[in-house]
Formats: C-alpha cells, structure tokens, sequence
C-alpha cells in the first residue's frame, strides 16, 4: 500500500516535467466508447450532457467552444460561474434530441453513456451520427461498465483514475489543446499526491466509510456507493475500506447492514437538486442524529460525518477536490482506539 | 370440534410466532438469544447488558417491519373478502377501485415533479392519489348506472385505473432520471425498508378498525353472497352497507399502499384460499383471511430480506412470485379432493 503511494507521487511529480505536446494532425480519428470519431478540424460548437464533461471542457479553457450544456446537478463551479453565464442552457436535465441538434453541435459530449447508449434518453449515438455528429462519451461511464445492468449500471472492474486522465488529454487533442490539456493532468495529479500525503502519516489500522447519496424516502434503504464505483476509488486511495460490497453503481443498502457494519465515518452528499427529502444534507444529518439506530453509530456518536459536494463523488474535476477534502477531514479525526 | 375459543388463541399463537419469526430473520444475522433480550429489555425493562445497535435493530427496524407487515397484509386481505363478496367477482381486490394506480400517481408527483417541494412526503402523495382515484371511480359508476349495479363499479375501476397507470407511466417517461424511476419503481412494487414506530401507529388501528366493521357486516355479506337481488330481499339496506364497506376497503387500502406501496396479490389470493379452505361464512372467513394475509406478508417481507444476500428485492415480487404457485396447488388440491 505505502509503496504503490510513493509510486503515484512519484509518477505525478515526474508528469510535471514532461516533454512538449505537439500540435493535433487533422483529420483526427479516435476510438471513443465502441465507436470511431473523426474530426475534420477542431470543433467550434459544442453541446454538453452532463455537469461533469461540461466543467471539464471550461476547465481546460474551452468555454467559448461551448453553446449549449444541459444536465446540470449541482451549481456550477464557481470558477467557471462567469464563463458558464455565457453558454445557453438546454435544460436541467436531459435536453431533447431536437434541442441539442438545434444548436447545430459539431461535438456532442456526454457524461453518462444512457442518454445516447441504446436506449438513449435524450437519442441513440447513432442518430447523431447519421447526422455527422461525433458524440463523445466520458471513458469513466464507458469502459468496464455495464450500463445495462443495475439503475445506474454496474461495473465489471473497479473505476480507474486513467479513465478520467484519458477524457482530459482525448478532448484536449480533439480541440487541439494539447498544452492546456497536460498542464491540466498535471494539476489534478499534484492534487491527488497530496490527498495522499495528507493521510499517509495516518492510522495503523484502515478506517472504514460509507458513502450516502440519497434515499427515496428518508427512513428507507438509503443509495450508497458500491465498491467499484467513483466514490469507492476515493475511498480506497486513501487507504479507507468502503463497507458496501455491491458492483452497482449506486445500490441500495438496508439501514441494519450499514449500522452493523459500524464504519470509522460516514460521507455525506450535498447536492442543489430537492426531489427526494433526503436529497438535503441537513435532513440526512437529522435523520442519522435522531434514528434510534443510526444514532448508536461510532460515527455518529463522535460526529464523524463528513459532507461532500455530489459533483466530487462523481468522475468530474472536481473529484480531486473532493479527495482533498476527505484527506483533510480523515487527517483530523482522532482514530486511535 | 374446536370452539371459538380455542381457534381464536390459535390463531392468536400463530400471529405471535410469525412475528417473532419475522423479527428474529434480518439482513444481518443477529443471535436468537440477544433478540429476545432485546425485546425483554424493551417489553420489561429486563436490563440485560447489549449493543445499543443490535438492540435498536430489533426493538426499531425489524418488530416495527413486521407488525406493518402483519397489519397491511391483514387489511388487504379484508378489503379483498369484502370486495369479491360485495361485487361478486372472484377477480376483485383491493386495488380493483383504481387506489393503487391512484397511489401511484400521487408518489410519482411527489417524487418526480418536485410537488411540494419536499415538505410532502411519498406517503402523503400517495394517500391524496388514491382518494382522489377513488373519488373519481365512484363518480364514474353512479354516473353510469342504476345505484346498486356492481357490473358499474367493476368497469368504473377499470377505466379509472387505466387513467391513473397511464398519467405514472407518462409522468415517469417525461421527467425521470434513472435514479429516481429507480426509487420509484422501487416503491411501486412494495417495500417495507422505511417503517417505523408511527407507521404501526397508524396501519395497526386502521387493519383492526376495518376488520371490526367488516365483522360488523358479516349477515350482510353472507346475504350479498347470493346477490343484490337476494340481500335486499333479506332485509340488507343494499345502498347503505355497499357505502359503508366499499368506502371502508378503499380507506383501509389507501392508508396501506401510501405506507408500503402497491403489494399485490395478498388482497385477491388469501380471500380466496381462506374460502377454499373454511367456506363462504363471513363470520369466520374475515378473520382467517386477515389471518393469513397477515402471516403470509410477514413471511414474504422476510423471504424478500433474505432470498440474496445484501439485497432486498421489493416484497410485491416475492408475494407474486410465492403467491400464484401455492395458490395454483390449493386449486388443484380442491379438485382432487372432491
């Protein structure tokens, strides 16, 4: 384990000198998600579905590229608030076909692989494709994943960390930003280096976590993150075993099994979106002080409850924030027995 | 030849061991001997020495769990009696006025379209949609027919439940993301996971209510057994008893499916296999049937905890998936018995 951790921070301090990016050679042509995409010239209209690939776009300094963006979680991250004012908004939710190709996209790219898989909620790739079209789709919901299996779809591997470094620099070379895109990796891999760090003089023993999205209703059997998904790779790269044990993405779990389970801490999502009571972290928080159970938890009782913004438990740039975050929080906690 | 006494603390010896049954099968298994401690500290102040977890499982998730099981699968099993009785169809049950459809929709607005913003609870939804489902079925058959006509009724349901199945699956295709058509579906199909203490407060009473006004009735439903025609003949206020007890199965029936979603199959089989067995008299097919719609629950929630491990599949598929091949083999039994 200590030794895989050095290794990573070692990697990402070496990817800062790395050797300059040379230029994309058009037409480009890349495998993306079960589908070839090629690219004439960089595209100068993107539409987005998902909050995650949107704020990756702005991250790597690409906002003007952007003309419409739609399925929206959270508020946007309030580095890009100004530059997202700019960019119309399609829908909250998933956009219609027709809205998306309405704005005459030259690139579609898309978070999550069910709103263009087969049954594609907002159209399948390949009507936008008989459009001339190309619709990325983010690696992180493609590879390893079966998104037929399970509500929000299970993974046949753990979720890798690449995937996300590979969205980065494969957007980065459609837009022929090469630059940017490596300077970004970089950033995000000095970050995660440092998640670990912060926890590396840590506990003997592993602590143990469970990630609460939401519930249907707040007494019922809450979704929490199984333990091959985002959340879980956060987990395990600082050292925290996840006490789910289910493939899916976001299965549900009874209260019994959590309580019994009795993890060193619980995580908590905060999100904008109200359409479940315990979408709000402070009824979450109500309901784990007040149930008669939950509120015998260790992690309850020493109020090790630690409150995560749902963007950065999902494979977004902000995930590494989020691991900052929890690295913080767990260094702070008194584990010893 | 066992008298009334003797059946009643049998049938009252049976309730308690499935209870008992149902509280001591979980998600995790917990000794035998700390759940009776558990409920001894609870029931006598016993004080024996246990983990506040264990103890709270039992004493707050599993015996609230299966004492709404035992009530909703009474109270449905009793609207279920009731209603094949009243309109003489082997095919009625409880959500045959259009209430479990009704329910749906109200949850689905709730959940979906953010009606309430929050401050309206599933149950709540729920409890609104199948009144209103209700309302409107009842509204249909008097408008369509003579008062007392059942066929009326029937198709009344039918086209209300249509309605109401229709507006969900529009309200689900519009405006749900997976996650919650998750949650949802999840709901729709039963799940006992969210009840505690207050939701026995209120299905227990409502369960033993319905019961009590069905017994009440039960000379009048044996008169309904050989028809409209026949009950009137004997004396029954035709009108007034309909009123009362269709009105009473669809209160009882709204009140469980806003608790627990739409379980199906309790409320049309057990009636029908408690006739098999004891006959059409409702003086003892009200309580058998309550009996066993009771049991039958609690051991379908159980199997539903247990069947996968770490997974809880919706009570409504075991009951369903239990349900029919045991109903299947009491109607064969019957044949051969004759």
């Amino acid at each position: 384990m200590r030794l895989h951790r050095v290794v990573t921070l070692i990697t990402a301090l070496g990817l800062c000198s790395q050797a300059q990016a040379t230029p994309t050679q058009y037409p480009l042509t890349l495998e993306n998600c079960g589908s070839s995409l090629t690219f004439q010239h960089a595209p100068a209209r993107t539409v987005t579905i998902g909050q995650a690939g949107t704020e990756m776009l702005y991250a790597l300094g690409l906002a003007d590229k952007v003309v419409g963006t739609s399925l929206w979680f959270n508020e946007v991250d309030g580095k890009y608030k100004a530059q997202n004012d700019q960019v119309g908004r399609l829908a909250d939710n998933e956009p219609s076909f027709e809205a998306v190709i309405g704005k005459r996209p030259e690139l579609v790219a898309v978070e999550l692989e069910w709103m263009v898989g087969p049954q594609g909620a907002v159209g399948t790739r390949e009507q936008f494709h008989e459009l001339n079209i190309p619709t990325y789709l983010m690696p992180s919901d493609c590879e390893a994943k079966d998104n037929r299996v399970g509500a929000d779809g299970t993974r046949l591997e753990p979720f890798r960390i690449d995937s996300m470094y590979k969205s980065i620099s494969q957007l980065a070379e459609i837009f022929d930003v090469q630059v940017r895109g490596q300077q970004l990796e970089a950033e995000l891999k000095a970050s995660l280096a440092r998640s670990i760090a912060a926890v590396q003089k840590n506990q003997l023993q592993p602590p143990s976590a469970l990630v609460w999205f939401s519930s249907a209703q707040i007494d019922m059997d809450p979704y929490v993150a199984g333990h091959k998904g985002v959340p879980d790779f956060m987990l395990k790269t600082l050292g925290v075993k996840n006490v789910v044990q289910s493939d899916e993405e976001w299965p549900t779990v009874g209260w019994e099994t959590i309580a019994r389970a009795n993890p060193t801490f619980l995580v908590i999502a905060r999100m904008d979106r109200r359409r479940f009571p315990a979408d709000d972290y402070q009824k979450k928080l109500a309901f784990l002080r007040s149930d008669p159970v939950t509120r015998n938890m260790d992690a309850v009782k020493h109020g090790r409850i630690i409150i995560l913004d749902a963007m950065a438990m999902q494979a977004s740039v902000r995930m590494f924030e989020g691991l900052e975050q929890l690295a913080q929080a767990i260094n702070g906690y008194d584990l010893s027995p | 030849m066992m008298t009334t006494l003797v059946r009643t603390l049998l049938a009252c010896a049976t309730l308690l061991i499935t209870v008992i049954l149902g509280v001591s099968i979980g998600e995790t298994a917990i000794e035998p001997s700390v759940v009776f401690q558990a409920l001894a500290n609870k029931l006598w102040a016993a004080g024996h020495v246990l983990d506040p977890i264990d103890e709270g499982i039992v004493w707050n998730y599993r015996l609230p769990r299966a004492l709404v099981a035992a009530a909703c699968g009474a109270g449905l099993a009793t609207c279920g009696v009731i209603l094949q009785s009243l309109l003489r169809n082997p095919l009625a049950d409880p959500y045959l006025l259009g209430i479990s459809a009704g329910a749906s929709t109200g949850a689905v607005l709730v959940a979906l379209l953010g009606v309430g913003a929050g401050m309206v609870s599933l149950s709540a939804g729920a409890f609104l949609g199948a009144v209103t489902a209700f309302a409107l079925v009842m509204v249909l058959a008097r408008a369509s027919g003579p008062p007392s006509g059942t066929g009326q009724i029937i198709l009344a349901g039918i086209a209300g439940s249509q309605l109401f199945n229709a507006l969900t699956a529009f309200l689900i295709t519009k405006s749900a993301s997976s996650e919650q058509a998750r949650g949802i579906m999840f709901w729709l199909l039963g799940n006992l996971s969210g009840v505690r203490w207050p939701a026995v407060w209120l299905t227990v009473p409502v369960a033993v209510a319905g019961l009590a006004v069905c017994l009440w009735h039960r000379r009048a439903l044996d008169a309904f057994t050989f028809g409209v025609d026949s009950a009137a003949a004997l004396g029954v206020p035709v009108r007034q008893v309909q009123c009362v007890l269709i009105g009473c199965a669809a209160l009882v029936t709204a009140v469980m499916v806003s608790i627990v979603g739409s379980i199906g199959f309790v409320g049309l089989v057990i009636p029908h296999a408690a006739r098999l067995l004891l006959g059409t008299g409702h003086a003892r097919l009200l309580p058998a049937s309550a009996l066993g719609g009771a049991v039958f629950l609690i051991a379908a929630d159980v199997l539903s905890r247990t069947l996968i491990k770490g997974q809880v599949i919706p009570v409504g598929v075991i009951t369903a998936l239990v349900g029919a091949p045991v109903f299947a083999m009491i109607l064969i039994g019957r044949r051969n018995a004759r």
